[in-house]
């Protein structure tokens, strides 16, 4: 239970696996295209919920790691010759470090001063990206070749699909194990009682720390994998919109279920174009629709779509139990 | 020229104040950050415009119903979304992150619903309150309106004054943000006055608006300004109403001042550099009392 | 003579309150020493001290000879130290396993998080078993899944006495154990008590307000009142001692 995947679990990954191999060959360039973006904000949300599902921690200074990320291997790649996988390894670990930097005082806040401190940090990292001209091209942004890795050419929309997808396997499978893990359990302890986890051994500030340079170092692979597709990057996509955009797809997926959070960019990510598809576009309104989906899917269904779905299909599993009716809300009252 | 950019700060400072007072008196009573406020704001302006352009109003008609529009908004926001998710409990404790993001929601919905609108493509500015050739103090110059700015502010600061501690309602809301569940019990209907909260403090943000609608160019981002509100309120000390308005008037003098020391560039990252900055070093702000911890 | 677990003349204030005055007292190993005394007189308050929850600003704390009060309130447990907690603090989101093998946290060893291996297999199978043993001893393996925050309040309680049974505590501080418990229940608590006392040798310190369960199963007894020791000795001394009846006012005192 806590050693292994499940079988379905396991599958899940192949499949995604599989589908990178098979989906460019059946699929035109703006389906992979968009295919890439949701891939890429998966990263980003599995990587957010770890730290807001798993360890409570109601942070918001994702996107400034993203930024990194991204900066980092187009940085690496274009001015230093240094390999993508290595790039991508350097940045994240970069990401990593100021997540752990971030984290020390941030451990010390509580829940809105928490959110407050943290937002501001994006904001300001946002600043960084759009003033420091020698290093990120200031508000005109940084232009970067595709990387070549071992010899396979990305930079197309085909090309890079297959790279992307099975990162995100990866990525996946890395949290999936991390979840179930010991530690996977410390940061759901501190989430539920401080005081319980300190009685038991846990030092609950040192888990915030770790749980901060985590989802700072999945935001930062997930920059990285922004390389393999994009070839321009400007400070306008480092902003609290995204952060935003990010944080719906989390809580409409179901936050503490990396499912549901693979459910919530799905559901999300795909209704721009929904939109856009619509026979008058109403892609002018999605600003407002993402607003009020999130309104309104805190307020009824703060469980997420995951947890509505959930109980109807499949039985109880391992790892920090959630059940469908307990979410970012309040723990349901005991019986007294 | 440093004292024409202190004057200047201290007018600014003053709606940021206004604006810390209105996220001060929400978290005193639901411990919530309202991260729609910003929107008010803009909600106000628009408004006030569209009532002076299109339905020619005269000027005070048009404050009452702007800032009477965002104080329902504010009102109607809390007794459905936020009551619904609080439900049964006394204390936002548990239910704090869901109604935070709840406000991110609201906050983005009143921009998206704005930005739909053609009208607000491009830049527009409310009419000033007081008009007429600017005043002058020695080298300094004062625009009438930001004249009008200063005392406004007073005289909200004096009405919450007198509200908050002569009136019974004004006492009952306090009491409802020390202790909910004492307040409970001695019979003050606490829905009622969480609601009442969120009312007062959306018709402060929509006073902003009206103020900031001339001075800043109105457009359906305006609503950022709450960051200036925030770094206002925790410069001051998250709870405390005396330190809003000192931490807007310190934030509006200290924000111009890095515009001249510093480069008009940083100006914009100054709010969240000090929101970081205070938030490390002292959490309690300048008059901010210590964060209660919870009894085992 | 150095005890097994001795406080040693500490005081607590909150602000300007005299919480716990010059309070001392020392267990023998194996003993089930009950704290009683009425509300409000300190007694979660001394807990805290032990755990590390807050500090008192004089006196000493020892267990076995270490110095407790050295320690942060992590690593209470890992000296030894276990605790149930009055208001009924649990991970109600994680599963009654889980909860457990929270309390076991600190003897599972560390293995590679974001991957499996083969020490990983082993140690969580390890650390499982011995979470269902202890699920076994407090008749709550049948709920094994079952997330903590669904359980009506005796198990719960339960719980929580077997989260601090799974950080393997040589010194056990119990915090109202039959609060709220019914008759039934109570004597459950009562005979598990005295088997872990036995069994695993423990040492009990027990807060208590329930007076049948400290008559039957204390060894010594220590009345606290408005944060000063007023009495100490066995439980039928401390029944007829007039400075006990006169702080209960003369009720619970007649159990």
């Amino acid at each position: 239970m806590y050693a292994e995947l499940r079988a379905s679990e396991l599958a899940g990954l192949l499949l995604i696996i599989a589908a990178g191999l098979a989906l460019p060959q059946i699929l035109p360039g703006y389906f992979l295209y968009t295919g890439n973006s949701l891939m890429t904000y998966a990263i980003l949300a599995i990587g957010l919920d770890l730290l807001l599902g798993w360890s409570g921690q109601f942070a918001f200074a994702h996107i400034a790691f993203f930024g990194i990320g991204i900066y980092g291997t187009a940085l690496l790649e274009s001015r230093a010759e240094v390999p993508f996988l290595l790039s991508v390894a350097i940045s994240a670990a970069v990401a990593g470090l100021v997540g752990i930097a971030i984290g020390f005082p941030a451990a010390r806040l509580r829940t809105v001063y928490l959110a407050l401190a943290t937002y501001a940090f994006a904001e300001c990292a946002q600043w960084v990206f759009r003033t420091w001209d020698p290093v990120t091209g200031g508000p005109d942004g940084l232009r970067f070749r595709p990387p070549v890795i071992f010899g396979y050419e990305t930079g197309s929309d085909q090309s890079s699909f297959p790279v992307v997808a099975l990162i995100l396997a990866l990525a996946i499978g890395a949290a999936l194990y991390l979840t179930k893990s010991k530690l996977g359990r410390q940061m759901c302890a501190i989430r539920d009682s401080e005081h319980v986890a300190t009685a038991s051994g846990i030092d609950v500030r040192r888990t915030k720390v770790i749980a901060f340079a985590i989802s700072a170092v999945f935001a930062g692979i997930a920059g990285g994998v922004y390389t393999l597709f994009q070839t321009f990057v400007n400070a306008d996509v480092l902003g609290v919109s995204q952060l935003v955009t990010v944080l719906t797809m989390v809580v409409i997926g179901g936050s503490g279920s990396i499912i549901g959070v693979l459910l919530g960019v799905v559901v999300i990510g795909l209704l721009p174009e929904l939109l856009r598809a619509m026979p008058q576009s109403l892609l002018v309104w999605q600003e407002f629709i993402y607003g009020s989906i999130l309104v309104l899917a805190i307020v009824f269904m703060p469980q997420g779509l995951w947890g509505l779905i959930k109980p109807r299909f499949i039985r109880r599993t391992g790892g920090c139990g959630r059940t469908p009716a307990q979410s970012i809300r309040a723990p349901a009252e005991a019986s007294q | 020229m440093i004292f024409q950019a202190v004057l200047s700060g201290i007018v600014m400072g003053c709606v940021y104040a206004l604006i810390a007072l209105s996220l001060v008196i929400i978290y005193k009573s639901t411990d919530v950050v309202n991260f729609a406020a910003g929107e008010f704001v803009m909600i106000a302006a628009y408004a006030g415009l569209l009532l002076l352009d299109h339905l020619s109003l005269n000027y005070a008609l048009m404050v009452v119903l702007s800032v009477g529009l965002v104080f329902v908004l504010g009102a109607f926001f809390e007794r459905t979304a936020l009551n619904h998710i609080i439900g049964f409990r006394y204390a936002a404790e548990a239910a704090l992150v869901p109604m935070v993001v709840a406000t991110i929601g609201l906050s983005f919905m009143l921009k998206g619903a704005v930005r739909v609108i053609p009208a607000t493509e491009e830049v527009l500015r409310l009419p000033p309150l007081f008009s007429g050739p600017p005043l002058f103090f020695g080298d300094l110059i004062l625009q009438r309106q930001d004249l009008g700015i200063v005392g406004v502010a007073i005289l909200v600061m004096v009405l919450l004054s007198v509200g908050f501690n002569l009136t019974a309602t004004g006492k009952a809301l306090r009491a409802t943000s020390q202790n909910p569940r004492a307040a409970a019990l001695i019979g003050i209907p606490v829905k009622r006055m969480r609601m009442m909260a969120w009312a007062v403090a959306s018709g402060l943000a929509g006073i902003s608006g009206i103020l900031l609608g001339p001075k800043l160019l109105m457009t359906p981002d305006m609503g950022s300004v709450v960051m200036m509100g925030i770094a206002a309120s925790i410069v001051g000390g998250f709870t405390s109403l005396i330190g809003c308005v000192v931490g807007g008037i310190v934030l509006g003098v200290v924000q111009n001042l890095v515009g001249i020391f510093i480069s008009p560039q940083a100006i914009a990252v100054t709010p969240f550099f000090i929101i970081m900055v205070v938030l490390v070093v002292r959490p309690n702000g300048l008059f901010g009392e210590a964060m209660r911890l919870k009894k085992v | 003579m150095s005890a097994f677990f001795a406080i040693d003349d500490i005081s607590v204030r909150f602000g300007g309150l005299k919480a716990i005055d010059h309070f001392s007292m020392e267990v023998r190993p194996g003993e089930i020493h009950a704290l009683i005394g009425p509300n409000g007189a300190g007694k979660s308050t001394v807990f805290n001290c032990i755990s590390r929850f807050c500090t008192p600003v004089e006196g000493r704390i020892r267990l076995d000879g270490q110095d407790i009060l050295a320690l942060p309130a992590h690593r209470i447990v890992a000296s030894g130290i276990g605790r149930t907690f009055q208001n009924l603090e649990l991970l109600k989101r994680m599963t009654v396993l889980e909860n457990v093998l929270i309390g076991q946290h600190v003897h599972i060893p560390r293995y590679f998080f974001f991957g499996p291996s083969p020490k990983r297999k082993r140690t969580e199978a390890e650390a499982v078993k011995s979470a269902e043993a202890i699920l076994e001893e407090t008749n709550l393996a049948k709920y094994r899944d079952t997330p903590a925050g669904e359980l009506d309040f005796g198990h719960q309680k339960l719980l929580d006495l077997a989260r601090a049974l799974a950080g393997r505590p040589r010194l056990l501080l119990l915090d109202e154990p039959a609060a709220g418990l019914r008759n039934r229940e109570i004597s459950f608590v009562d005979a598990l008590l005295l088997k872990l006392a036995r069994s695993h040798g423990l040492t009990i310190i027990l807060v208590e307000h329930v007076m049948p369960l400290v008559m039957s199963v204390a060894n010594k007894v220590t009345v606290l009142s408005f944060g000063q020791k007023i009495a100490e000795g066995t439980p039928a001394e401390i029944r007829r001692h007039p400075r006990v009846i006169e702080a209960y006012l003369g009720s619970e005192a007649h159990a």
